[in-house]
């Protein structure tokens, strides 16, 4: 039971991070909180990723010690940590950067026309201008 | 409702956390993420390409084309930003 604590509890933290942005992505009515728990999750599943990398003991972050000159040392693969987790997490949040200003680009297109980011005063602004339509 | 959106949510984090029970612990080096691919790019990587940082190596050289690639969904990114933040003219014939 300790094994399983001590072993696991970087995952629970994970979990409650994504926990916590999902609740704003979903409970929370100001689009700019709900946008910030969906930077919230992502950071999440980032870092859930990155941990997956680590490597307990005497390891180097995953850069060649002494870097050029030293091509004939044979290089040990328990030494470094696992580079393909930060590459991929790099993509990730090269995309994540991206979602975020579209989103807010598309905020503040909201709020120049609807002068509120609420989200039921939005639909309700929306649904008087629907039946004035009609 | 937002008693069941925390139930909601709640109840995912729970299946999450019953989720773990099958992970590998926490830097174990025999894990499978770290056993299988990655040895053979740590080992590979510097003769193949001379760059120390194997980060930078995987990224730029082994999976060049997809780092091309991203460089568009920057550039869409921003062209959308352009086009919805700029002041244009007609803005209040749009508005009607």
């Amino acid at each position: 039971m300790l094994d399983f604590i001590i072993g696991k509890f970087n995952f629970w933290f994970y979990v409650i991070l994504m926990a916590v942005g999902l609740f704003a992505m979903l409970a929370k009515r100001n689009l700019v909180k709900k946008l910030i728990g969906m930077n919230i999750f992502q950071t999440a599943i980032i870092l859930f990723y990155v941990s997956i990398g680590v490597k307990k003991g005497n390891v180097h972050v995953p850069i060649i010690v002494g870097g050029h000159g030293h091509e004939g040392e044979l290089i040990q693969a328990a030494d470094y940590l696992n580079p393909l987790p930060h590459v991929l997490m790099l993509t990730a949040i090269v995309v994540s950067i991206a979602t975020t200003g579209v989103a807010l680009a598309i905020i503040i297109m909201i709020y120049r026309r609807y002068n509120t980011l609420n989200e039921d005063e939005i639909i309700e602004i929306r649904q008087k201008q629907l039946e004035a339509e009609v | 409702m937002k008693v069941i959106i925390l139930i909601f949510v709640i109840l995912s984090g729970g299946l999450l956390i019953y989720g773990t029970m099958d992970m590998p612990a926490w830097g174990d080096p025999q894990s499978p993420a770290n056993s299988y691919v990655s040895p053979r790019y740590i080992e590979e990587a510097y003769a193949k390409t001379e760059t120390p940082n194997i980060v930078s190596a995987v990224l730029a050289d082994y999976r060049g084309y997809d780092t091309m690639g991203e460089t568009t969904v920057i550039f869409t990114a921003a062209l959308v930003c352009a086009f919805l933040l700029r002041k244009n003219s007609d803005e209040d014939e749009d508005k009607s």
